[in-house]
């Protein structure tokens, strides 16, 4: 059988920087940014749960706010920052991993990524203790199926307050 | 993955570049993305090119001058929304960008395209499949006129119907209209201006009065010295990602305790918002309870939902009569 | 050892892979990718009910990108996961039954040249007429589905035990209603994908995001019929299930069929649409309910008639049409029960198991009628239930064997923490107070196919480096299953969870285990697990007695130490018994396996479905606020108790209690798998905005209350927590806004149209 041997119309290099990386891939016109994350880049901690922008599985951060990667063309994020969920490692979004985990806020983990992203929005956005309330709106856009919410909103305010409680050790003189 | 045509997609970083090639035929724009994407995704709609807009800054921005408020076309919800200008001269419009979908939404979403929002409809804002296992209607043969539906011409809100009853679900719109916005509109040969309430025509297919290859620039708010009372109000079942199910804007400006103008501009009912004749019975009299409930009473009269969108068309009229005459109630309070 | 000596039975545990899961480094199904791996779509009838005709893919197979296209016809075995009910085709052959239907398969080198495809496959079509509804559907001339053998009778049961007129004739009240349960539908976040690989040798790999990886191996080795030794089947990290993906679909026998045609890797995703198509969602059930008390309130009897609307397929609903009944039976003493249940086929996507499969619709009706029952009287609704609780140990009217039973503390639970006694009185109109309690049961007697083998099985290795090794078929579907088995085993090996490696759902390297539904997994795997982590305990104590020079008894094995209990001081560290061990005994490895007891249930024909090793207990209460003039329903809050036996590791008990109160509160006011003549079979809204799950702006507080009342037959006394909790939370909520605004909608959803409709009539009533 004969491959396809396509070139796709408008097919470009894109530049971007994703997680703290600077990256230059080919990218087809009508590649979303979720299709070029998971299929192109083999980031596939960002999820597809509809591809209709209707429960947040796939939300990432795009100049630090959160947007859903299933409804972002690959070309819009020419020369702009991108942060996906495998950025997540150091800082406060570690606070904020240790946090869900210490709250069993995960069940299945296939919303969390998505999850994970607005509430790291919502926690650089603040940078002070946030209230059950903040972390019900942040959060507002992502669907999770598992929990009911309850021990996810718990994490975000408890990785809230650690964060305060680290920032204050950092700025107490050392003695 | 839902398929994407392989619609080329131009970047321009200019006006001018974007208005030329908006004036190549069948081309039609990208702002934020979030209606015409899934839209596509879901075989509504078939452009030769995408214009994108995300590079063009000449459009974003809320800037404040002596006539009032202006807003970029490509200003995101979440900025309309949490600038303090717009929530100082234009609370309503504020209250409305902030209640659209989603958070993320929001962050892509823009006023540009929140005002030309396509019409929605529950035959319509469906799979390519569902669409092709109804056989197609008047807004979906309109907008794919290749599509091969057996029954291209049918309504099923209105059986019989002629004319495409999709609703306009926009929660931005009912409230500029209400506070007297006018559009910004450009083309390749020029720009003109036009009361935002003349930007829609009665029909679901196509419910802008955009000529192929206009693009919205922006909206211009009028600025009010006197006293104003504003509100934006709208039923959803659910607390986010959602639509409208009907929605209400109202202003009132008030003079000594008297109304000097009224406005009160429906939403989600057929596909443009309606204004209600509320100036007659208004005008002259203090915003209390009984204006509440009598203006509830006649945007009650006049507005009647259809079964464009979900639930049900009797129930979604009860509660434009609440939530006017809540919002009126409060509104009173205030002063 | 008492249980005063778990060193960490019963308390917090990081979950196993909650990490890798949550940064995204965890492969789910769609996450994996293989070299030349092909994709595959199905192309799906338009019709809800039509003869094919004649398929023709000629021109698909012309199209650029396209390698294979399959029919029914490529596999014309028959297959259902219930024995019984074999009435499914992979893909349609000689009709097809509901829109989305699948027809046929593509696969290409992409998707979208996949998608692509299905346009140009041909296919001629006699529509036949539809029934959507089951009552209209038993009434038709026209069979729907051609293997059924009764018509559109899916299934009936009818038993009645005790005699049901004479009491109800002798009851000083009975309520007498009509119930309505519509359909409502999983919506895991992650949709069903499957990918598949031949070797070279023949060996057909599938994973697939399923709960019941040896259910779909036993269905994949008939359809395609391949030898089960020679089918792999795996299922990676799972986005969610609910019972919705605990039977074989299209996807699975497609790619797997089409990667044995091609040679090459085939994946199959589908798309959200395609997921409420997939559905074997609630049954929508209509009930007829009477249901008799004396003056003081004692149940006398309960007589219940039940349609269920099935779908195009039987799926589970033999067992569901059973289940509508048999589990109706505790908490409360019936006294004479008859039930009356039958399912039809429709022309819509099959119904199935969803959380807490075939009770939570009875339980509605139920509770609702005690709710009715207690107004009538007089009688405080927790204080009626009290009043005809049954007690532990004993036997139901239909004679299952009731052991542990905590549901009075679970009443007690809820009635405390909502301020029950002080609060309900004193609120206002609008705001209202709700009670209901369920029970449910941890996994069932039986088998889905009768075999004399054990439910479960578990292997556990231990090695030198430290370390235990658990492979069990049991699958982890987010409700943490693997974590469950850790701490039991850690709990008898001194490991802490984190030095545990639970290896499970992959058919080659794991004991069969049945999968994911009925609640089975913590009663048991758990015991499974346990018996296994005895045998390797004895082994290590017994090496560590012989160079200690005392009796293994006093050998404990706690936190990666081994303490001799009569001299603390005397300790060894784990990893140097494991050695002693390894060295005495050889490689350190024990299986341990679980059976249910055979005598928990009557000997009437069906009298072993519903039966169960033991059973949870739930009560709450919950919490609204509802306005009046608009019907909008705010949930405040909800109190949930649930009785789990003991719990093995709080958190995940909670979480469980929590997922289950919000599944149960969307599926009174906002979810609705609305399929009928009003779209001509047209799913409503097969998508995320229109089946609308609440976000978090929608979903209440709710307070998990964990109430413990071990089970004899429960690993530690474990019972199930995954089902229970969601039952009751329906009927709570559906009293509370009477308990609010004095009216009660009897067919669910509770929209607000239908309560302004319900409140404007009993105002028409009251002002004549």
């Amino acid at each position: 059988m004969n491959e396809p041997r396509e070139t796709p119309p408008g097919a470009r290099l894109l530049s971007f920087r994703l997680n703290g990386e600077d990256l230059s891939v080919a990218t087809a016109d009508h590649q979303t940014l979720l299709e070029l994350l998971r299929y192109g880049l083999d980031r596939v901690g960002t999820k597809q749960g509809c591809d209709s922008g209707e429960c947040g599985a796939c939300t990432v951060l795009l100049d630090g706010r959160p947007v859903l990667a299933c409804l972002t063309l690959a070309v819009q994020v020419e020369g702009r920052d991108v942060r996906t969920v495998e950025a997540l490692a150091e800082r406060e979004a570690a606070a904020l991993l240790d946090a869900f985990d210490r709250h069993d806020a995960a069940q299945c983990g296939f919303c969390t990524p998505g999850v994970l992203m607005s509430a790291e929005a919502l926690l650089m956005d603040k940078r002070r203790v946030v209230s059950q309330g903040e972390a019900r709106a942040a959060l507002s856009g992502n669907l999770c199926r598992c929990t009911g919410y309850t021990k996810i909103l718990d994490a975000v305010v408890d990785a809230s307050e650690k964060l305060v409680e680290a920032a204050d050790r950092t700025r107490e003189p050392a003695s | 993955m839902l398929p994407l045509l392989r619609t080329p997609v131009a970047t321009p970083h200019t006006l001018e570049e974007a208005l030329s090639l908006l004036a190549e035929p069948g081309a039609r724009i990208l702002a934020g993305g979030t209606d015409i994407l899934p839209n596509l995704k879901r075989g509504l709609g078939s452009p030769s090119t995408l214009v994108s807009l995300h590079a063009v800054d000449a459009l974003r921005g809320v800037s404040v001058g002596d006539a009032g408020l202006s807003i970029g076309a490509g200003t995101t919800l979440t900025q309309v929304a949490t600038s303090g200008d717009v929530k100082r001269m234009a609370p309503s419009l504020a209250e409305a960008a902030e209640s659209v979908a989603s958070p993320q939404i929001r962050n892509m979403a823009t006023l540009g395209g929140n005002v030309c929002l396509d019409t929605r409809c529950r035959w319509v804002n469906q799979s390519d499949f569902w669409r092709g296992a109804l056989g197609g209607c008047l807004k979906s043969a309109g907008m794919n006129p290749e599509a091969s539906f057996a029954q291209a011409g049918v309504c099923h809100v209105v059986p019989g119907g002629k004319r495409c009853v999709a609703a306009i679900s926009a929660d931005t719109v009912p409230v500029l209209i209400a506070l007297d916005a006018t559009a910004r509109v450009a083309s390749a040969s020029g720009t003109h201006r036009l009361p935002l309430a003349e930007l829609y025509v009665n029909d679901g297919v196509q419910n802008l009065a955009l000529e192929p290859g206009e693009m919205l620039l922006g909206v211009d708010v009028p600025t009010h010295a006197g006293a104003r009372r504003e509100r934006y109000v709208k039923w959803r079942v659910r607390g986010s990602i959602d639509f409208p199910l009907v929605s209400a804007a109202l202003r009132f400006d008030l003079d000594a305790g008297a109304l000097t103008q009224a406005r009160l501009v429906v939403g989600v009912l057929g596909a443009r918002p309606k204004q209600v004749a509320v100036q007659k019975v208004a005008l002259g009299r203090p915003l209390d309870q009984a204006l509440a409930t009598e203006l509830a009473e006649l945007a009650h009269r006049q507005c009647k939902p259809l079964e464009n969108v979900p639930y049900e068309a009797g129930h979604r009229r009860h509660m434009l009569r609440v939530l006017v005459r809540r919002a009126i109630e409060a509104l009173a309070d205030e002063a | 050892m008492t249980s005063s000596d778990k060193w960490q039975l019963g308390g917090r545990h990081r979950k196993l892979g909650a990490m890798e899961r949550m940064r995204g480094v965890a492969r789910y199904t769609d996450d994996l990718r293989l070299p030349r791996m092909l994709h595959a779509k199905i192309l799906r009838s338009p019709h809800a009910h039509a003869r094919i005709l004649s398929i023709d893919a000629s021109r698909a197979l012309g199209m650029p990108g396209v390698i294979a296209v399959i029919t029914g016809s490529d596999m014309p075995t028959p297959y259902g996961v219930i024995p019984w009910t074999t009435d499914e085709n992979a893909l349609a052959i000689e009709k097809a039954l509901y829109v989305g239907d699948g027809v046929a398969c593509v696969a290409a080198e992409s998707e979208e040249l996949a998608l692509r495809a299905l346009k140009g496959i041909e296919v001629e079509y006699e529509v036949l007429p539809a029934y959507f509804d089951p009552e209209e559907a038993l009434a038709a001339e026209e069979t729907i589905n051609p293997y059924a053998r009764k018509g559109n009778l899916s299934k009936k049961v009818e038993l009645e035990f005790g005699d049901v007129d004479a009491a109800l004739h002798g009851a000083a009240l009975v309520i007498e209603a009509d119930y309505e349960f519509h359909g409502t539908t999983h919506g895991a976040i992650e949709p069903h994908c499957a990918l598949a690989k031949v070797d070279a040798d023949g060996l057909l790999t599938v994973w697939s995001a399923t709960q019941v990886p040896h259910y779909l191996h036993r269905e994949l080795a008939k359809v395609l019929e391949t030898p089960a030794r020679q089918i792999r089947v795996i299922q990676p990290p799972l986005g969610g299930a609910f019972g919705g993906k605990s039977e074989p679909f299209d996807l699975e026998f497609c790619v797997a069929k089409l990667s044995q045609i091609t040679g090459r890797p085939v994946k199959l995703l589908y798309t959200r649409e395609e997921v409420f198509y997939a559905h074997r969602g609630r049954h929508p059930m209509k009930m007829h309910y009477r249901v008799g008390f004396d003056a003081s309130g004692k149940l006398l009897a309960v007589d219940a008639k039940t349609v269920l609307d099935g779908g195009a397929y039987s799926s589970f609903g033999l067992v569901t049409t059973y289940y509508s009944g048999q589990l109706l039976c505790a908490p409360y003493e019936l006294g004479a029960y008859r039930f009356d249940s039958r399912r039809a086929y429709t022309n819509k996507p099959a119904c199935g198991p969803k959380r807490g499969h075939g009770s939570v619709q009875p339980r509605f009706a139920m509770e609702v009628s005690l709710d009715k029952a207690a107004v009538e009287l007089g009688i405080d609704p927790i204080d009626l239930r009290r009043k005809n609780a049954m007690g532990e140990d004993c036997l139901t009217v239909n004679e299952l064997r009731v052991g542990s039973n905590g549901f009075l503390d679970c009443l007690a639970a809820v009635e405390e923490a909502s301020g029950w006694k002080q609060r309900r009185a004193k609120l206002g109109f609008g705001h209202g107070l709700g009670v209901a309690g369920s029970t449910y049961i941890s996994g069932t007697n039986y088998c889905i196919y009768p075999n004399d083998m054990p439910q479960a099985a578990v292997q556990i290795t231990l090695d030198r480096s430290g370390r235990a090794r658990i492979f069990s078929g049991a699958s982890d579907i987010g409700q943490g299953s693997d974590t469950m088995l850790a701490v039991i085993a850690g709990e008898e090996l001194g490991l802490p969870t984190e030095d545990i490696r639970v290896l499970s759902a992959d058919t080659d390297l794991c004991p069969v285990d049945l999968g994911a539904y009925s609640s089975r997994i913590t009663l048991m795997v758990g015991n499974a697990c346990l018996e296994a982590a005895r045998k390797l305990r004895k082994k290590v104590t017994q090496s560590v007695a012989k160079r200690w020079e005392c009796s293994p008894k006093q050998v404990n094995l706690v936190a990666r130490e081994a303490i001799d209990m009569h001299d603390p001081e005397r300790r060894a560290p784990l990893v140097e018994a494991f050695q002693w061990a390894e060295a005495d005994h050889g490689l350190l490895g024990e299986v341990g396996s679980y059976d249910t007891p055979k005598d928990r249930h009557g000997s009437y024909r069906g009298g072993a479905i519903g039966a169960s090793p033991a059973y949870s207990f739930t009560a709450h209460v919950a919490e609204v606020k509802v306005d009046a003039e608009t019907g909008e329903v705010g949930l405040v809050k909800i109190w949930c108790a649930h009785d789990c036996g003991t719990a093995i590791s709080r958190g995940l008990v909670e979480g469980q209690i929590e997922g289950s109160c919000y599944m149960g509160a969307a599926e009174v006011v906002l979810e609705s798998h609305g399929v009928n003549s009003e779209m001509g079979g047209l799913h409503h809204g097969p998508s995320l905005l229109d089946y609308r799950m609440p976000t978090t702006l929608d979903t209440p507080e709710i307070e998990a209350l964990i109430v413990e009342a071990p089970d004899a037959r429960g690993p530690h006394g474990a019972k199930e927590a995954g089902e229970g909790p969601l039952h009751s939370t329906i009927p709570a909520i559906v009293n509370a806004i009477y308990d609010a605004v004095g009216v009660r909608v009897d067919d669910l959803p509770v929209t607000p149209a239908k309560l302004v409709r319900a409140l404007a009539a009993q105002a028409e009533k009251g002002g004549v």
